[in-house]
C-alpha cells in the first residue's frame, strides 16, 4: 500500500460547505427543465388573473368583507400568489418516492445530518421557486397596480416571519413524511394535505374572512404559521404592532416541532425495510 | 485488527400475508396477518484491512440485507456489527465518512445534472481537500475513461457509463471500506474488465477493503481470494476461494468431435459419465480423483474415430451451482 496516496482528510463536525453545496444542487436541478419553468409560469399567471377577477366579482355587491376593502383583499391575494412557494408542501410525497425507489439508503449514507440536509434543500427549492415567481410579481405590480409596503420594518418582519414559518412547516412536513416509512406510499396523503394547506394556510382566502368559530382553529395550524402570518404582515392585514406577538407564536411552534420532528424521524427510520438488492 | 466484526448478526422482516384476489386484499386490510422472515439468521465473520472479500449467494439469500446492516442503513434485529470499531447505525455520520457504497441498481448521482456536478458535490460533502480532489479526479477520469462524460447528465449515460461514474463518486473521498453490491450487473465484458481493474488498483494502491456481492463469478475469480457464501440467511462457507474450487472442482468435462455418428459409443469408461451426445459430438464428465483425461480419451478413441477433442477446466459457476445445491452440507470426499 502506498501511504503517500492515503487521504489527509479530516472531516469537521459541521460541514457547512457540504450543506451549501447540497442547496446549490437543488437550485441547479430546478433550473434544468426549461419547459417546466415556462409551463409553471403560464399556470401561475392564469391563476393570478382568475383570482383577481373572482374577488372583483365578489366585491361588486359589497364594499367590504370582514372589514377588508377590495384593495386590501387584492393586495393580500396578489402577495399570496407571488409568495405562494412559502406554503409549499413536499416531503410527504418525496419520502414515499424515496422509499419506493430505495433512494433513502443513499441519503442515509451521506455523512450529513439528514434533517439539516433536507432543510437546506427545502429552503433552497423555496428560494428558487420564489425567484420563478418574478413574472407574476411584475404582472401584479404593473397590470394590477399592487402597491408594496415602503416601510423597511414591514419587510424586515416579513422576512423573519417567512423564515420562521417556513421552518415550522418544514418540521411538520418532516413528521408527516415519516408516514411513508409505514405505508411506503404517501402520495394520496400528500395530495389531500396539499389541498387542505391551500385553504387552511390562507392561500385562497384571507383567514380573517373565515367564520369566528373556524378562524382560531385554522390560525393555529402550521400552514397558517408558514403562509398566512407572513403574508398578512406584508399586506397590512395584520398591522406591524402585532408582529412581536405573531413572531413569538411562530418561534414557539418551531421550538415544539423541531425536536418532535427529529424524534419522530429517529423512530420511523428504524422501520425502514429496504429488503433485497 | 479486523475492520469489520460481525457477531451473530440477524435481521427479521415482518411480512404481511395476503390471500390472492380482491377479497384477500380486503381481508388483509381489515385483519392483517404477518409472518416473520429471517433474512439474515445469526452470521458471524471478520474482515481484515485491505482484504477483498466476495459475498455470494442466490437471490434472497440475505446478501444485500447484510450489506445494509454493515453500512448502517438497516438496524439489525439481533447480534452485533462493528465497522472500524463503530456501530454503523448509531454512529451513522462517522461511519459514512469512512465508507463508500455502490448499489448496482440504484444511483447516488444527480440524475438531471452533469457528472462533474455530482462529483464536486460528493467532494464537498466528504470534505475532500480541493487539491487532492483535482488529483483524484484526474486519476479516475483517466482510469475509468470519464473525461468525455464529465459534462454529460447522468440520465443520458449508458449503463456502463453510469457504473463507471458511480464508482468514481463512491471512491473520490478515498474510503477505507467499499461495499460493492452487484457493481457489474448488466454490463458488457469490456466495461466489466475495466471496473475490475479499477477495484483491484484501488485495493492495491490505497489498501481499500472491499466487500463485493455479485452473481458474476468472473468478478469473484478476478478479485477475491476469500469468499463468504450465504444461503437462506446463514453463512455456509467462509474461506479461501481456492479451497472450494479444489473440493468441488474435481470434475472435468471432455468434448470429442468424431468422424462417424456417436451412436456407436457404448462403453463409458470408469469414473466418467456422458453429459451429452450430438450426431458427431460427445461430451463426457469425469472425476479426476478416480480416473485421468488420457484414460477417458483412450477409452473413447478405442470405440470411435476422434477428429478433435478438448478438455474444460472446472469453472467457478459449476462449483457454486453444486454449493447452492447443498453440496457443502455433505461431508467432504
Amino acid at each position: 500500500m502506498n501511504s503517500a496516496l492515503v487521504s489527509p482528510r479530516r472531516p469537521s463536525a459541521v460541514n457547512m460547505l457540504g450543506y451549501t453545496a447540497l442547496a446549490g444542487m437543488e437550485t441547479k436541478t430546478f433550473l434544468v427543465y426549461h419547459w417546466s419553468v415556462v409551463v409553471d409560469l403560464i399556470k401561475n399567471l392564469i391563476a393570478t388573473i382568475v383570482f383577481v377577477y373572482f374577488w372583483r366579482a365578489l366585491y361588486a355587491q359589497t364594499p367590504a368583507i370582514a372589514g377588508l376593502s377590495l384593495d386590501a383583499t387584492l393586495a393580500y391575494v396578489l402577495l399570496a400568489r407571488i409568495f405562494q412557494p412559502l406554503g409549499s408542501f413536499m416531503l410527504v410525497s418525496e419520502f414515499g418516492h424515496q422509499m419506493r425507489q430505495g433512494a433513502l439508503a443513499h441519503i442515509q449514507l451521506r455523512p450529513l445530518d439528514i434533517q439539516l440536509a433536507y432543510y437546506v434543500q427545502n429552503l433552497a427549492s423555496v428560494v428558487v421557486a420564489l425567484g420563478r415567481q418574478l413574472p407574476v410579481a411584475l404582472v401584479a405590480l404593473l397590470v394590477f397596480r399592487l402597491r408594496l409596503p415602503t416601510n423597511p420594518a414591514v419587510w424586515g418582519v416579513f422576512i423573519l416571519s417567512a423564515l420562521l414559518g417556513r421552518s415550522v412547516l418544514f418540521c411538520f412536513d418532516y413528521i408527516l413524511g415519516c408516514v411513508a416509512f409505514y405505508t411506503t406510499s404517501a402520495w394520496g396523503l400528500g395530495f389531500a394535505i396539499f389541498g387542505l394547506s391551500l385553504f387552511v394556510g390562507g392561500g385562497l382566502v384571507p383567514l380573517v374572512m373565515l367564520p369566528d368559530w373556524l378562524r382560531p382553529i385554522v390560525l393555529n395550524t402550521p400552514f397558517a404559521q408558514a403562509f398566512y402570518v407572513p403574508i398578512s404582515l406584508l399586506s397590512g392585514v395584520a398591522p406591524l404592532s402585532q408582529a412581536p406577538r405573531l413572531l413569538l407564536i411562530q418561534f414557539l411552534w418551531l421550538l415544539g416541532l423541531a425536536p418532535l420532528s427529529r424524534l419522530v424521524f429517529a423512530v420511523a427510520i428504524r422501520r425502514v425495510t429496504v429488503q433485497g438488492g | 485488527m479486523a475492520v469489520i466484526e460481525v457477531e451473530n448478526l440477524s435481521k427479521v422482516f415482518r411480512i404481511s400475508q395476503k390471500e390472492p384476489g380482491l377479497g384477500g386484499a380486503f381481508k388483509a386490510l381489515v385483519r392483517p396477518r404477518y409472518t416473520d422472515k429471517a433474512a439474515v439468521a445469526g452470521i458471524s465473520f471478520t474482515v481484515e484491512p485491505a482484504e477483498i472479500v466476495g459475498y455470494i449467494g442466490v437471490n434472497g439469500a440475505g446478501k444485500s440485507t447484510t450489506i445494509k446492516m454493515l453500512t448502517g442503513v438497516l438496524v439489525p434485529s439481533g447480534g452485533q456489527v462493528r465497522v472500524l470499531g463503530r456501530d454503523p447505525h448509531k454512529q451513522r455520520v462517522a461511519n459514512a465518512n469512512d465508507i463508500g457504497v455502490v448499489f448496482g441498481q440504484r444511483t447516488q448521482l444527480w440524475w438531471d445534472l452533469a457528472l462533474i456536478e455530482s462529483l464536486n458535490l460528493v467532494a464537498k460533502i466528504y470534505q475532500v481537500d480541493p487539491a487532492r480532489y483535482r488529483q483524484l479526479l484526474d486519476q479516475f477520469a483517466e482510469t475509468l475513461e470519464l473525461k468525455p462524460l464529465l459534462s454529460v447528465p447522468i440520465r443520458q449515460m449508458s449503463l456502463g457509463q453510469k457504473m463507471r461514474a458511480e464508482l468514481a463518486a463512491t471512491l473520490i473521498h478515498e474510503p477505507k471500506i467499499v461495499y460493492l453490491d452487484e457493481p457489474t450487473i448488466g454490463l458488457d465484458l469490456i466495461v466489466k474488465e475495466r471496473i475490475r481493474e479499477f477495484i483491484k488498483q484501488q485495493n492495491q494502491t490505497r489498501g481499500t477493503t472491499v466487500i463485493l456481492t455479485t452473481h458474476d463469478l468472473g468478478d469473484i475469480e478476478e478479485l477475491c481470494k476469500r469468499v463468504l457464501i450465504i444461503d437462506a440467511g446463514q453463512l455456509i462457507y467462509d474461506g479461501p476461494l481456492a479451497t472450494i474450487k479444489a473440493r468441488f472442482g474435481k470434475f472435468r468435462s471432455i468434448t470429442f468431435e468424431t468422424l462417424q455418428d456417436v451412436g456407436g459409443f457404448q462403453q463409458v469408461p470408469d469414473g466418467a459419465e456422458t453429459l451429452s451426445t450430438d450426431e458427431r459430438k460427445l461430451v463426457l464428465r469425469f472425476d479426476r480423483t478416480l480416473t485421468t483425461a488420457s484414460k477417458v480419451a483412450k477409452a473413447v478413441m478405442d470405440q470411435l474415430e476422434v477428429v478433435d477433442f478438448s478438455l474444460a477446466e472446472p469453472d467457478l459457476g459449476s462449483v457454486v451451482k453444486q454449493i447452492y445445491g447443498g453440496a457443502l452440507r455433505e461431508p467432504a470426499a
